[in-house]
This record gives structure tokens, sequence and C-alpha cells, in this order.
């Protein structure tokens, strides 16, 4: 009698799962249908000068829209200047955050909590309450239209120092000391010991900022002038807002080239993105 | 002579753990904590564009802010969507509740991963096709929606203003709800299960459980979502400046022109530094009441003490 109960109870389960399966595929294929649209739209040559209705191929496959696309707007230019700024910003910004958090973690020195809430108060202080001010700081040093801008706040990057900290602050001492018996100094533990042990909070790190690096749009559209030298975010705004209102065909082109990158990352460390985004409890 | 060899040894260890933070530090003075300053200072000129000469007014920018219709306009836009963006976390919630019933399984790293697609594209490229699936003539809501009620629907979603903010918060929801669903099912799968073992023995049923035992246990991720979300909400720009033609106006008729929109209005489509910077003050102070809360609810800075 009891076995039976059991068995009901399983099948139940089942039931149950499958239904809630059904019910989450449903909701995820609406999701994703914008982005399939687009992809779609993107292949189809009707849609260089008309929005044709939804089809699940292309009306009319093509690469036309993608030629277009490479003729009217410069998106290699883009993605080299945005690549390198990715890169360059992730780099400094992660390598400072940690040298910051091992300070705040492991050393005893005069003012370390002064500095420790001088550097978190930042956070509490939104972008936008300091952007004149610092437009004309840059202006009046002649470094507009320049990568400076872009750049000098990945010297400080305060959620990382934060997260860094609280990573660093679990390895155990001991480590630390008997390195300190060899004779190595802080940056040669830093660089020897720390940092190696400390692969996933740095790859965790690096990737919140080369999405918020490959996202940033405000910014740069302030402090960056001339067309060659923009980020792609802004560049395919620019492009967006400018030509007529004829080629939806190869503006689909773009968003989907521009995505590329980003959905091929996630697809390939979406264990870690998904832990540090869960984690951290940042998303910036 | 001993002492000294010790204070020299102090200055020593200081130094080194100085040379860790030393940038940081000075980055974070000059172009953050300066130019703060500068703009609370701004905001009590009469400072035109750059280079011009301005003296002191005293409170005059808040009071023309305060009684200006399109800055409380641009105000009242910015709480509004802030508050229809929080209709996120109970999506997120639901989204989590149900991926997390499926247990580990490959089908709930399925779920989990896909869910979190949009939330990895945001910005601009999704801006832009949402800007053509919300297309009143030809867009692909409209057009799914035609074959699905049978007549010609030609909803403006981003260009009738009386639905606007309708439109802008699918485009909101559309673009987060991935990240929500992340954070509700990383606080589902910490909630320990002889919690629930023991609910199960005293007869509780699903609803029961979800109600008595789940929520109330995820009200700390709940609220930091909240406050989040708000402050994530005060800042809103990008949508609605690209939506808007890249331009401030907030189009359509303004019903789109958020609070960041108008500081940028008047900070570089038309100087005027001292308005702008005054409206840069108050959105400032809504945002920092928001990150004190915060800061209260989670204990970001408890740990500082030990």
């Amino acid at each position: 009698m009891k076995k039976k109960g059991n068995i009901s109870k399983v099948l139940y389960k089942q039931r149950h799962h499958i239904i809630t399966t059904m019910i989450l595929a449903v909701i995820l294929a609406i999701l994703l249908l914008p982005f399939y649209w687009c992809l779609i739209l993107s292949f189809d040559k009707t849609a260089i000068t008309d929005l044709p209705d939804f089809s699940l191929v292309p009306h009319e496959f093509s690469i036309q829209n993608y030629r277009y696309a490479n003729e009217m707007i410069d998106l290699g230019r883009y993605y080299m200047n945005t690549v390198m700024i990715a890169f360059v910003n992730t780099t400094i910004a992660v390598f400072f955050a940690m040298m910051c958090g091992y300070a705040f973690a492991k050393g005893n020195f005069r003012g370390k909590k002064f500095c420790f809430f001088f550097m978190l108060a930042v956070m509490m202080i939104p972008f936008e309450s300091r952007m004149v001010p610092l437009y004309l700081i840059y202006r009046s040093i002649g470094m507009l239209n320049t990568y400076v801008p872009l750049m000098m706040g990945s010297f400080a990057y305060v959620y990382g120092t934060f997260f860094a900290r609280q990573n660093i602050g679990a390895i155990p001492d001991s480590l630390r000391e008997s390195a300190k018996i060899d004779g190595a100094g802080e940056w040669r533990i830093f660089l020897r010991i720390i940092l190696p042990l400390c692969k996933p909070v740095i790859s965790a790190l690096g990737i919140l900022q080369i999405v918020a690096n490959w996202n940033a749009y405000l910014w740069p559209m302030i402090v960056i002038r001339s067309k060659e030298k923009q980020l792609i975010s802004v560049g395919m705004a620019f492009f967006n807002a400018s030509e007529s209102s004829m080629y939806y065909g190869p503006r689909f082109a773009v968003v989907v080239l521009s995505a590329f990158p980003l959905v091929i990352m996630y697809l390939f460390l979406q264990k870690y993105i998904v832990q540090s985004v869960a984690l951290s409890g940042v998303k910036q | 002579m001993k002492s000294n060899v010790k204070r020299w040894k102090r200055f020593k260890n200081d130094m080194t753990w100085y040379s860790f933070i030393i940038v940081s530090l000075l980055v974070l003075l000059i172009f953050t904590y300066l130019p703060t300053m500068a703009t609370v200072y701004f905001s009590f000129t009469n400072m035109g564009t750059y280079g011009t000469e301005y003296k002191m007014v005293g409170l005059k920018n808040y009071t023309v802010l305060l009684g200006s219709k399109s800055f409380l306009n641009a105000f009242k836009n910015t709480i509004l969507l802030a508050v229809y963006s929080l209709v996120k976390i109970p999506l997120g919630f639901l989204l989590a509740y149900a991926i997390n019933s499926l247990g580990r399984t490959p089908r709930q790293t399925f779920f989990r991963i896909m869910f979190y697609i949009p939330s990895i594209i945001t910005g601009v490229s999704v801006i832009l096709v949402f800007q053509y699936v919300l297309r009143g003539n030809g867009g692909l809501l409209n057009n799914l929606l035609s074959k699905l009620l049978r007549h010609e629907v030609t909803t403006g979603w981003l260009s009738d203003p009386a639905i606007s903010h309708l439109g802008v918060t699918i485009l909101n929801v559309w673009m987060e709800i991935g990240y929500f669903m992340l954070m509700c099912l990383a606080s589902l799968q910490s909630i320990p299960t002889e919690i629930y073992d023991a609910a199960v023995v005293d007869g509780a049923n699903g609803l029961q459980k979800m109600v008595y035992i789940t929520i109330p246990q995820m009200k700390s991720c709940f609220s930091f979502l909240l406050v989040t979300c708000m402050i994530g909400g005060f800042a809103r720009f990008t949508d609605l400046y690209i939506i808007g033609g890249s331009t401030t106006a907030g189009r359509p008729s303004g019903t789109l022109q958020s609070l960041l929109m108008y500081i940028y209005q008047y900070s570089f489509e038309s100087p005027q530094y001292g308005l702008s910077s005054a409206g840069s003050v108050i959105l400032s102070i809504i945002t920092l009441i928001f990150t004190l809360v915060n800061v209260k609810l989670s204990g970001f800075l408890k740990e500082d003490n030990g």
C-alpha cells in the first residue's frame, strides 16, 4: 500500500516537472523571439526597405544587409576601439582592485579604516553628479576626444576592491607567514601567492568589467567627439539616428554583429558569469 | 635609538601598504570627490557655459527647478518609471521559483543559462531591436497581435504618449528579467532545506510553503533588489534617449524625459551649468537616501569593524 503511494507521488512529481518545463519553454521562446526576429531579418533581402511580416525563415535569404551595413558604418573600427578600451580598462581595473583588496584585507597600517571608508563612500555618489565638472576638467587639460577620460576611472574600481577584499580575507595567513620567513616582501607575496590563488574572483570581476565596457554609452558619448574614435554602442546609436528610416535590414545586421561577441563569451564562460553575478550581487 | 628604529620600521611598513592603494585613492580624490564638490558649488551659481562670468545666486537654481513644469515632469516620469520597473521583482521571483522546482537537473541549468541571455546583451543593441519590436507600423508585437486577434493592430507602444510608459517598461523588464531571476534563484537555493522538511511534517502544502517560508526567507534579497532597482531607475537615460531619437526631449511629448535627460539637456545641449548642477544635486540626494537604506538593510559596511 505504502509502495503504491510512493509511485503515484513520483508520477505526480514527474508530471509537475513536465508542465513546469513546458511553461518555462514558452516564456523563454517569447523572451528570445525578438532576437530571433532580428537575426532572421538581418538575412532577409526584403527587409532592406520594409519591415516584413514575421516568419520563421527569411523571405528572401541574402547577405546583402551585411554588405550594406559594412559600407555604411565602419564597424571594424568601432570593434577595434571597443575591444582595445575594454581590454585595457579591464586589466587596469581588476589589477588595481586586487591591490587595494589585498591591502585592506591583510594590511596593518595607520589610516586603514579611514581609507577603506573613503573608497566605499564613493559608491553612494552617483556618477551623474560629477559629469559636468569632470567634463570641464578634461576639457581644460585638452583631454577631450582622447581615451584618457574613459580609462581614468579604472584606476579605482570600488566594487572590485570590496569583493577582492572579501576573497583575499578568506586566504589563510599561514601562507603569508611562511613566505615572509623566506624573506619575501608584501609585493612579492601579492604577485606570487595572492594573485594566483584569486583566479575565480579575478575572472568574475574581469567579466563584469568587459560587459560594462562593451555597453558603456553615456560617458563615451560625452567625451569622444570624432567618429573614428567612437566606441561600438555610441557608434551604433549614431548610425541608427542618422540614417534615414529606410535601412531596416542593415540595422539588424549591425545589431547582430555587435551583440555577437558578448553572446559567444557568455556561452563559453556562462558558469563563471552566473556565479559572479549571483555572488557579487552587482551589475554595472 | 631603539624607538627610532621602531618608528622607521613602522613608517616603512605603512609606506609599503600605501603603495598598494595610493593610486586609487588619488584618482578617487581628483576625479570623484573634487568634481562632486564642484557640482555642489556650481549649483549655487548662475554659471552659463564654460569660461563665462558667474556669481553666487544662493538657492535660486533650486527654486527655479522646483517651480519649473518641465523639471517636475521629468521628476514625475523618473519616479513613475522606477516604480513600474519594480514589476521585475515578482516576475523574476516566479521564474526563479519555477526553475528551482525542477531540481538540480540539466534542465534547470539550461533555463538558468538561457533566461540570462537578454541581460548579457543589454545596452544599445537591445534598445535598437525593441524600437522595431514595439513599433506601431509593422513592429513585431503588433504583427503577432494582429495575427492573433485577426484584425489590424497599430498601437504605437513607444510613440503614443498615453502608453509610452508601458512600452519602455516592457523593454526594461525584457532587458533585466534575467538578472532578477538569477538573484532570486541564488537566494532561493540558499534557504536551508530543513525548514521545508519541518513544514512538510506539519502538513504544509506547496502554496503555504511558498507564502510562509520561501518569501519571508528571501526578504533581504527582495529588499536588495528593490533598492538597486530604484537606484537604477533614477539614473535611467540610455534607452529613453535613444527612443527619443538621440535627443533629450523625451519623445513622445516629453512623457519619456527622465531627470538625467533633463540634466544632460542643460549640461551639453543648451548649457546652463548652474541649473544642471542643481538638478544633479537633487538626483544625487535621492540616490544617496536609497543607497543609505541599502547599506542599512544589507549591512554592507558592517564588516568594516572587523
